[in-house]
């Protein structure tokens, strides 16, 4: 055992170099290494930080907003509510309104069949009226209807001869317009009874269908009827009050 | 049988003889520095570390937490020379296992110069820290009366160190050349195993005793000092 202090110092001067060597190729890389990675490390935690807190305020404004739009969801909610209810209110009051309409239309419609009916009846009754009491004359007492009213016309012109005179003025034709032609017989009783009356006034007879049966007389704008239209409106009375009556189950005693 | 590899020539260069001790330091270092280059040569923070690039990581750091837990105010040359140390020793003693390969620590010399380089690092590390006089304080401390045992015990720790690491790493190679005279098949693996775990061990006690002398020779008391970094 013995030491070569040759070999020392050479050893000495390895040694160093070694150290240098290494420093040079391992510490130093490996180290810088080590702090760089450190300092990227720490740098991606600060921008992780930066990251995670707009995330955090990203997720607090992501709740905001959600809870601006569920308030103004619940608004527009009720907002629309209210304007359905204000449609529905209205559509109603439109469909109403249509009814009462169509109601009225109907109760209009009715009221014009109604009178339809009455005039129809009005004019059913009449003719049926006129008739029976023709038939009813004839057969009865062998009289005529229509001479009877055309007597009975010219005894109601006696008591307004004076009326009937100033008010013809200068008029020289009478008109006397029946439903139905009066017989030439009861013709010439009425010229006969008017001349009697109003001397050199002319009478002339026409026919209307559409007229009630009776006479009217018309001397310029004087205007003297018999008719029997008041009593068919009394009949058509008597009926409706009767129909109307059966209609609802009462019964009313009109003597 | 040869004890020492100071005395086997391993090839002249110029008319001077290389002995195995230099020339198997000489293929020690350049092992480790060629090792080192090519596993650092690109290295990039961007990059992600390889399983090497790891490797030498987890020893370096391993090598800094040990100083640092011994001296927590160390500077990175500590790193620099009790690293080496302890990387020099480690590897020459696992090379043990290459047949014909004889590790430089076997040699009293390789020993006594790593001895030596502490012996003058320690004063130096310890100027550098806290001044000439500053240094030269600690051999008078606690009293005057302490200076000589102060000298005889730096230079002890040096002798004591060379012996330690050329006994340990010698006796392997001592026994392992007796048994292998008694049992040749048998005992050099075992001895071998051993004897890398003997080389570890004295590695690690080798770089800890000096980074202990170091760190006691740049102490300074009540003065908080900063952590140096390379310049």
């Amino acid at each position: 055992m013995s030491i070569d202090w040759v070999t020392v110092a050479a050893q000495i001067g390895n040694f160093l170099v070694l150290v240098w060597l290494l420093k040079r190729f391992l510490y130093k890389p490996i180290l810088n290494g080590i702090d760089a990675r450190e300092a990227e490390i720490a740098t991606q935690m600060g921008e992780a930080e930066v990251a995670q807190k707009k995330a955090a305020a990203a997720e607090a404004e992501f709740l905001e907003q959600k809870q601006r739009l569920l308030a103004d969801n619940s608004a527009h909610a009720e907002r629309i509510r209210e304007q359905a209810e204000e449609e529905k209110d209205a559509l109603l009051a439109a469909t109403r309104e249509k009814l009462e309409r169509e109601k009225q239309d109907w109760q209009a419609h009715l009221e014009a069949e109604r009178e339809a009916f009455i005039r129809q009846l009005h004019l059913a009754s009449a003719d049926t009226l006129y008739q029976l009491v023709r038939r009813a004359l004839r057969d009865l007492a062998d009289e005529d209807l229509e001479e009877h009213i055309a007597l009975n016309v010219i005894g109601k012109l006696k008591p307004l001869a004076e009326e009937l005179t100033s008010a013809a003025g200068r008029a020289e034709q009478a008109i006397a317009t029946t439903h139905s032609p009066l017989p030439e017989n009861t013709q010439e009783k009425m010229r006969a009874a008017l001349e009697r009356l109003a001397p050199g006034l002319s009478l002339s007879f026409t026919t209307d269908a559409r007229q009630a049966p009776g006479l009217i007389l018309r001397i310029g704008s004087v205007q003297v009827a018999w008719t029997i239209d008041s009593y068919t409106d009394e009949l058509v009375g008597l009926l409706t009050e009767r129909l109307a009556a059966g209609g609802s189950g009462r019964v009313n005693n009109h003597g | 049988m040869e004890m020492t590899p100071d005395e086997t020539t391993l090839f002249t260069v110029w008319g001077v003889g290389i002995n195995e001790t230099v020339g198997y330091t000489w293929i020690v270092m350049i092992l480790l520095t060629v090792a080192s280059m090519v596993i650092t040569r690109n290295l990039r923070p961007d990059v992600p570390p390889n399983r090497w690039r790891t490797t030498l990581e987890v020893i370096v750091t391993a090598i800094q937490s040990q100083i640092e837990e011994i001296s927590p105010r160390a500077s990175r040359h500590v790193l620099y020379f009790s690293g080496t140390l302890f990387l020099f020793i480690a590897f020459s003693n696992l090379l043990l296992v290459v047949p014909g390969f004889t590790p430089p620590t076997a040699s009293l010399s390789t020993t006594a110069a790593l001895a030596l380089s502490v012996l003058i690092a320690v004063p130096l590390f310890g100027i550098t820290r806290q001044g000439i006089g500053g240094y030269l304080k600690t051999y008078v401390q606690p009293s005057v009366v302490m200076l000589p045992f102060n000298i005889i015990s730096e230079f002890s720790r040096g002798i004591s160190l060379a012996i330690r690491l050329y006994g340990n790493v010698m006796s392997g190679a001592v026994i392992a050349g007796i048994l292998l005279s008694i049992a040749p098949f048998f005992f050099p693996v075992v001895m071998d195993v051993l004897g890398l775990l003997t080389g570890l061990i004295q590695a690690y006690i080798f770089a800890i005793l000096a980074t202990v002398y170091i760190s006691s020779a740049t102490a300074t008391v009540g003065k908080p000092l900063h952590k140096e970094k390379d310049k």
